[in-house]
């Protein structure tokens, strides 16, 4: 049985007013007076709908309106037209009594104060959404373990690195254990290690607490670590709203073969290989790669060949990965092969 | 329970109070220089008014609209110890935020915007009253000749006069911060209002010296209430009465203005757009 949605946007839209300057000195001159302006479109009617307890990815290139959709989410920017329910709640019509039920990220910025240190900022939060000493030292001991925050938490913001910053950030957004959290870039700019605290991170509390997550990213890992589900929305329109597997299993075309023969007299011997619609490329002295179609080769069919023709040294088969995928999505077209 | 209910709705507001209070500390270096800022700008109206009244020393019995020269220097004195404690920088830091986009990060906040920041201010305030207008305020009365307040009523509402200044200050800071939402870069509009204000709050002088047509408008405005009143009411120019008043008339004025800030902000808000990320 499916349950009311705790997110539900309908037809939702921005525009932004921007004015139009004109150049030089007379330019100059006439934008004083008059100033032209034009209407751009970020968000252009998107529509879907969050269940408790998903995690979600929200992915598309640079300024397709990921941003700006989640601003409306948080209740920061008043949409154009359009709707906006999350959790009973319309977020910019009540926004401080729904924002104690969510939590926020934007990797770009901090809400902690900088020049003072995080645990300051952490007692003014727990005050302001009104958590009891208890459930915040509690709290703090989960994050604590997952995050290994305790260390820093008497340096002033200005002094982490931004790693370190990153972990106060989510640790500020769950104080009040929101049941929805929304992150814009989590992980931009961190390191592996960083990264990979803070997925674990995500997944944790997903699956401790049911936070519902919804994140936008353009790291392809965090993706493929984390969400199930994606978003994948390019100049303001939903281009794709389904689970990744479908995505992969749709759209996954392209398989590799990498092999290494034992002697470069084999070489000569694999020309026969090379056919329509298959790319053969030497990759050194002895290493090939195969690239082929996986609709209109078979995979087996392909190695026995390779196998019969050359001595085989060593052999790797491969997906395409994911960022080629999601390349050809925001180059356009593909996803004309799943919209079914 | 009634009282428990508004302390309670209360408490983030008295958190933003304590972080401005400690955040200013990270700066204490800038509240020493601060303090001969003071000093300076007093001695030099020292000068500048014993000078004016030299003439008038022989010949209008040494007062000039109603001040002696005595009175005219406490006016100085007393006018920037309380000037370094009501004022504030809300619109400079709201500019800021606005334009650097940070102000996204207080919307995510559930309180309300204008009441934080009033807080904070609170909070800073609150520190320069204990390291800079304290200190201030032994130092000029060592040095320069400044009266006692005319009477303990009058200092009591001088008092309550002086807070209103701070909030008036607040509520027009916080209206000309919401203006960086629709007009983006506000530095010329801060500027004009810092010396709209040290005119026409009678600090740099005392509004009976104005010509009688500005001195009429004045009394419609806001801004003599800033210095002009409480400095009156020190200096025993109002009865207890008249006093109460001024003291009044300026928290109606705090009352409107807030009121003002509060309409402006949520129309604004409507209309704002952040920038980067």
């Amino acid at each position: 049985m499916a349950s009311e949605p705790l997110i539900s946007v309908c037809e939702l839209s921005k525009q932004f007013r921007t004015y139009r300057r004109r150049e030089g000195l007379w330019g100059g001159i006439q934008n004083l007076f008059h100033r032209e302006h034009q209407y751009v479109t970020a968000v252009d009617r998107v529509s879907f709908s969050i269940q408790r307890g998903e995690m979600v990815g929200y992915i598309g290139p640079n300024g397709a309106g990921k941003s700006t959709t989640i601003k409306m989410l948080t209740g920061i920017l008043v949409p154009s037209s359009g709707e906006i329910v999350v959790n009973n709640f319309v977020p910019w019509r009540q926004r401080t009594a729904y924002v104690k039920t969510i939590g926020v990220v934007f990797g770009q910025r901090t809400q902690l104060w900088w020049d003072i240190a995080v645990i300051e900022s952490f007692k003014l939060l727990r005050r302001i959404y009104d958590v009891s000493q208890r459930d915040f030292d509690e709290r703090m001991e989960t994050f604590n373990q997952i995050l290994g925050i305790r260390d820093y938490l008497h340096t002033p913001v200005r002094k982490l690195s931004l790693g370190e910053r990153m972990r106060c950030d989510l640790a500020a957004a769950l104080l009040h254990n929101p049941p929805l959290l929304f992150l814009d870039e989590p992980t931009i700019g961190l390191d592996v290690v960083a990264k990979d605290h803070i997925r674990h991170f995500l997944r944790a509390i997903n699956r401790q607490f049911q936070t519902t997550v919804l994140l936008t990213t353009h790291d392809l890992d965090d993706i493929e670590e984390l969400c199930r589900r994606l978003l994948i929305i390019d100049r303001g329109r939903v281009l794709y709203d389904g689970p990744l597997a479908l995505l992969k299993q749709k759209l996954l075309r392209i398989k590799q073969i990498k092999f290494a023969v034992r002697d470069s007299e084999q070489a000569v011997r694999l020309a026969s290989l090379s056919r329509e619609g298959l790319e053969l490329d030497r990759v050194d002295e002895l290493t090939f790669r195969i690239r082929f179609d996986r609709v209109k080769f078979s995979t087996a069919d392909l190695i026995r060949q390779i196998l019969a023709s050359a001595e085989v040294r060593d052999l790797l088969i491969e997906d395409e990965p994911i960022e080629e995928i999601i390349k050809r999505i925001y180059a356009g077209g593909a996803l004309l092969e799943v919209s079914a | 329970m009634k009282i428990l209910a508004l302390s309670d709705t209360l408490a983030p507001y008295r958190e933003f109070s304590r972080i401005g209070f400690i955040n200013i500390l990270a700066f204490r270096l800038r509240y020493y220089t601060g303090i001969i800022t003071y000093l300076i700008n007093v001695t030099v109206y020292y000068f500048i008014w014993t000078a004016v009244y030299g003439p008038a020393l022989k010949t209008s019995g040494g007062t000039i609209a109603g001040y002696d020269l005595g009175q005219m220097l406490t006016y100085v004195s007393v006018g920037w110890i309380i000037r370094s404690f009501y004022w504030n920088t809300i619109d400079q830091e709201m500019a800021y935020e606005v334009l650097e986009g940070k102000i996204a990060m207080e919307l995510i906040k559930p309180v309300s915007v204008q009441g934080m920041w009033l807080a904070r201010a609170v909070g800073e305030s609150a520190f320069r009253l204990i390291l800079l207008t304290a200190p201030a305020a032994a130092i000029i009365a060592l040095i320069f000749p400044v009266h006692a307040p005319a009477s303990a009523a009058h200092f009591v509402l001088f008092l309550a006069a002086t807070a209103g200044s701070f909030l008036l200050m607040g509520a027009i800071s916080f209206l000309i911060g919401t203006c960086a939402v629709p007009l983006q870069s506000i530095l010329s509009l801060i500027r004009a209002k810092y010396w709209l204000i040290e005119l026409l709050s009678g600090l740099l002088i005392p509004i009976a010296f104005f010509p009688a047509p500005l001195r009429a408008v004045s009394r419609w405005l806001p801004f003599e209430h800033i210095a002009y009143t409480p400095l009156q009411i020190y200096l025993g120019k109002l009865t207890p009465s008249e006093s109460l008043l001024g003291v009044a008339i300026s928290w109606a004025w705090v009352a409107v203005l807030l009121w003002a800030g509060h309409l402006w902000w949520k129309r604004a808000l409507t209309k704002i757009t952040i920038h980067g990320g």
